[in-house]
C-alpha cells in the first residue's frame, strides 16, 4: 500500500516533468500524510541530511576541481600524458585515457574530464590523421574514468546516502578503474593497428619525457597531496579536498601565476548552485529512503528477486543492466541517492559488502555519460570533435562493450574491489 | 548617483541575493576548515567551536543553494520524453509540476515553523557555541519561500516576459572558457612548429 503511494507520485511527478527532488519529497510526504504521520519529521530529515562533516566534501571537491582548471594544474597534467605514452600504435588515444586516468584522480567529475581533455587532445589526434569521430568516441568513453577513480563526487554521494566510509570506497575505487582503462586502452591498440593510426614516436624522446614531467611538478603534486593525504589517514576526505583548494589557490596564483580573480568567483559561483541542487536531492532522497526502509520494501524486493533465481551471477547481472538504464535517463548522483536506499539493503541481503555494490554503481553510471540520450560526455565531445552525437556512440559502441564487461568483471570478483582497502587496513 | 541607477543596483542585488550569500558562506567555511586542518596538523591544538560553526554555515549554504539553483533553473528534470509531444505540452506539464513544488515549499514552511515554535517553548542551545537552535532552523522558512519566490519568478521570465534562461548545464557556453584555461591556441601553433 505504502509503496505503492510512493512509487506512484515518484513516477507520475518525474513522467510530468517536476524536478527529481520535489518527485522525491513530495511522494514521501504523500506517504507521511497517507499514514497519518506527522510531515514535521521531514523538517528534521532535512536538517540532518545536509548537517553532516562528510557532505562537506562535496562542495570542497567541486570546488577544488573547478580552481584546478583555472590555475594551470589540469592543462600541465593532460601535457604530461601526452607525452607519456608515444611509441605505442594509436599512441594519441592512450595519452588520452592516461590523462582522464590522471584528471581523475584531481577531479571528481566526468564531463569536466572530457571537455578539459578533449579542448587538448581531440584536436591533437585530427591533426595526426585520427578520425574526427574516433578522436571524440575515444574522449568520450575514457572521460568517465573521472568518477570511478577517487577522488570522485558520486563515491562521497554514495558514502554519504550508504554512511559508508568515503576513504574506503576511494581505495576500492583505484583498481576497478585501473580494469576500465587497461580495457580501454587495449581496444584502442587493436582498432588502431587496424586503421593504421601511428604513434607521435618522430619527435619523441626521454629529454621530453623529463622536461615536460618538470614543468608539471606541481600540477603532479596535486594527485598526491588529495590522495596521500586521505590514503595516509592524515586527512578525512572533507579535509583533503579543503587542502587541496589551498594548494591549488596556492600553486596557481604563485607559482604558475594563472589564477585570476574572475575564475576564482566563478568557480565558487557554479560550485555553489551545484551543490544546492545535490544536497535538496539528498534530503528529499533521505526522507524517501527511510519510508522504503521502515516499511521493509527493499526485503519484499530481495524476496521477489530470489524467488526469480537463486543465483547470485544472475541477480548481479539484472542489477546492472538495471542500472545502466536508469543511467541512461537520469542524472548520476540523482541516480545514485535513488538506487542507494532501496537495492543496497537488498543487495547485502543477497551477502553483497556496501563497499563492492556502490564501486560497481559507480561504474554503471559511467557507462551512461557516454550513452545516448543522455549522454553528457557524448554532448561535450561532439562540441569539440563537431562530428554528430550518432557517429560518436556508433564509434564508442566497443568501448562501451569493454566498460561493460569491466563492470561484470568487477561485479563478479569481489576482491577486484575489496582487496586493496584491507591490505589499508579497512 | 541618481535614484534609478540605485534602484537597478538594489534590484540586480537582490536577483542575485542567494547567490551572493552562498559564495560568502562557502568561502567562509571553506576558510574556517582550513585553519581547523592547519591548527590541527601543525599546532596539535583544535578548536571546539570551529567544527559547529562550519557545518552550520554548511546547512544554511545547502539550502539557500538549492534556491539560487531555482532562480537558474538548474534543478535536474527528466525531460526527454516531452520530445515525442508539441512543445506546449512539455510547458503545460511543467508549469503544473512546478505548482506541486510550490504546495511542497508551502508545507515544509509551515511544518518548520511549527518545529521551530516548539523550539522557542523548549529551548536548546548547540553544544559548542551555545547558540540556540531555533536561530540555524530559521533557514528552512527562509529558504523554502525564497525557492517559491524564485520558481514563481522564473516562471514568469520564461512564459510571461519570453526570456531566455541560460541553461546553466549547457558546458557548450562554457567551452570558451575552458579553451582559455586550457589554452588551446598557443599549444596548437607549438604543435604545428
Amino acid at each position: 500500500m505504502i509503496s505503492s503511494v510512493l512509487f506512484g507520485a515518484f513516477g507520475l511527478l518525474l513522467v510530468i516533468g517536476a524536478p527529481i527532488a520535489v518527485a522525491l519529497g513530495m511522494a514521501a510526504m504523500a506517504a507521511f500524510i497517507s499514514i497519518d504521520k506527522d510531515v514535521t519529521t521531514m523538517v528534521q530529515i532535512a536538517y540532518n541530511s545536509v548537517n553532516s562533516f562528510p557532505v562537506m566534501a562535496l562542495p570542497a571537491f567541486i570546488l577544488s576541481g573547478a580552481l584546478m582548471q583555472g590555475s594551470g594544474i589540469s592543462r600541465r597534467l593532460v601535457e604530461i600524458a601526452e607525452v607519456l605514452a608515444g611509441r605505442m600504435a594509436g599512441g594519441l588515444a592512450t595519452s588520452t585515457v592516461l590523462a582522464c586516468l590522471f584528471f581523475g584522480a584531481i577531479s571528481g567529475s566526468g564531463p569536466a574530464t572530457t571537455a578539459a581533455v578533449g579542448m587538448l587532445m581531440i584536436p591533437a589526434m585530427v591533426k595526426r590523421g585520427y578520425d574526427s569521430g574516433y578522436a571524440s568516441a575515444v574522449t568520450a568513453s575514457s572521460g568517465g574514468l573521472g568518477i570511478v577513480i577517487p577522488p570522485s563526487i558520486p563515491m562521497v554521494i554514495y558514502g554519504v546516502t550508504a554512511s559508508e566510509s568515503i576513504t574506503k570506497l576511494f581505495i576500492a575505487g583505484v583498481l576497478p578503474g585501473i580494469v576500465i582503462a587497461s580495457g580501454i586502452i587495449g581496444m584502442n591498440y587493436v582498432i588502431s593497428r587496424k586503421k593504421g593510426y601511428k604513434s607521435h614516436a618522430d619527435d619523441w624522446s626521454f629529454k621530453k619525457v623529463f622536461f615536460k614531467i618538470k614543468e608539471g611538478f606541481w600540477a603532479l603534486m596535486a594527485p598526491v597531496v588529495i590522495l596521500g593525504g586521505i590514503y595516509s589517514g592524515l586527512f578525512t576526505p572533507t579535509e583533503a579536498a579543503i587542502v587541496s583548494i589551498f594548494y591549488t589557490l596556492f600553486v596557481g596564483i604563485f607559482i604558475y601565476r594563472e589564477l585570476k580573480l574572475k575564475s576564482i568567483f566563478k568557480s565558487l559561483d557554479s560550485t555553489t548552485w551545484l551543490s544546492g541542487r545535490v544536497l535538496i536531492i539528498l534530503f528529499t532522497a533521505q526522507a524517501f529512503g527511510r519510508l522504503l526502509v521502515q516499511y521493509k520494501i527493499p526485503d519484499a524486493i530481495a524476496a521477489w528477486l530470489l524467488a526469480v533465481t537463486g543465483n547470485v551471477f544472475i541477480i548481479w547481472a539484472i542489477i546492472i543492466i538495471f542500472l545502466i538504464m536508469i543511467g541512461m535517463f537520469m542524472e548520476t548522483l540523482a541516480t545514485i541517492m535513488l538506487v542507494t536506499p532501496v537495492l543496497l539493503p537488498v543487495m547485502t541481503s543477497l551477502g553483497v559488502d556496501p563497499i563492492h555494490f556502490g564501486v560497481v554503481l559507480v561504474m554503471c553510471c559511467e557507462i551512461g555519460f557516454e550513452t545516448p540520450p543522455l549522454g553528457e560526455n557524448l554532448f561535450i565531445a561532439s562540441g569539440i570533435g563537431k562530428v554528430t552525437i550518432e557517429e560518436i556512440s556508433v564509434k564508442a559502441l566497443p568501448f562501451s562493450v569493454v566498460e561493460i564487461a569491466s563492470v561484470f568483471l568487477v561485479a563478479y570478483i569481489p576482491s577486484l574491489t575489496l582487496w586493496l582497502p584491507k591490505v589499508f587496513g579497512y | 548617483m541618481n535614484l534609478k541607477n540605485i534602484i537597478k543596483k538594489t534590484i540586480l542585488v537582490l536577483d542575485n541575493i542567494e547567490g551572493h550569500l552562498c559564495k560568502a558562506l562557502l568561502s567562509f567555511f571553506v576558510i574556517l576548515l582550513f585553519v581547523q586542518v592547519l591548527m590541527r596538523t601543525v599546532f596539535q591544538s583544535s578548536l571546539a567551536w570551529s567544527e559547529e560553526c562550519s557545518r552550520f554555515s554548511f546547512v544554511w549554504f545547502a539550502f539557500l543553494g538549492a534556491s539560487y539553483a531555482a532562480r537558474l533553473g538548474a534543478h535536474n528534470r527528466v525531460v526527454f520524453q516531452f520530445r515525442f509531444f508539441p512543445p506546449a505540452v512539455g510547458i503545460g506539464f511543467q508549469i503544473f509540476a512546478d505548482a506541486i513544488w510550490i504546495v511542497f515549499n508551502s508545507i515544509m514552511t509551515v511544518k518548520s515553523i511549527e518545529t521551530i515554535q516548539g523550539m522557542i517553548r523548549y529551548p536548546f542551545n548547540s553544544p559548542a557555541m551555545d547558540v540556540p537552535m531555533h536561530y540555524i532552523y530559521m533557514l528552512f522558512p527562509v529558504t523554502f519561500t525564497l525557492m517559491n519566490i524564485r520558481i514563481i519568478q522564473t516562471n514568469i521570465l520564461k512564459y510571461v516576459l519570453k526570456r531566455e534562461l541560460k541553461d546553466v548545464d549547457d558546458i557548450s557556453s562554457e567551452m570558451e572558457d575552458i579553451k582559455h584555461d586550457m589554452k588551446v591556441e598557443q599549444e596548437n601553433q607549438g604543435r604545428s612548429a
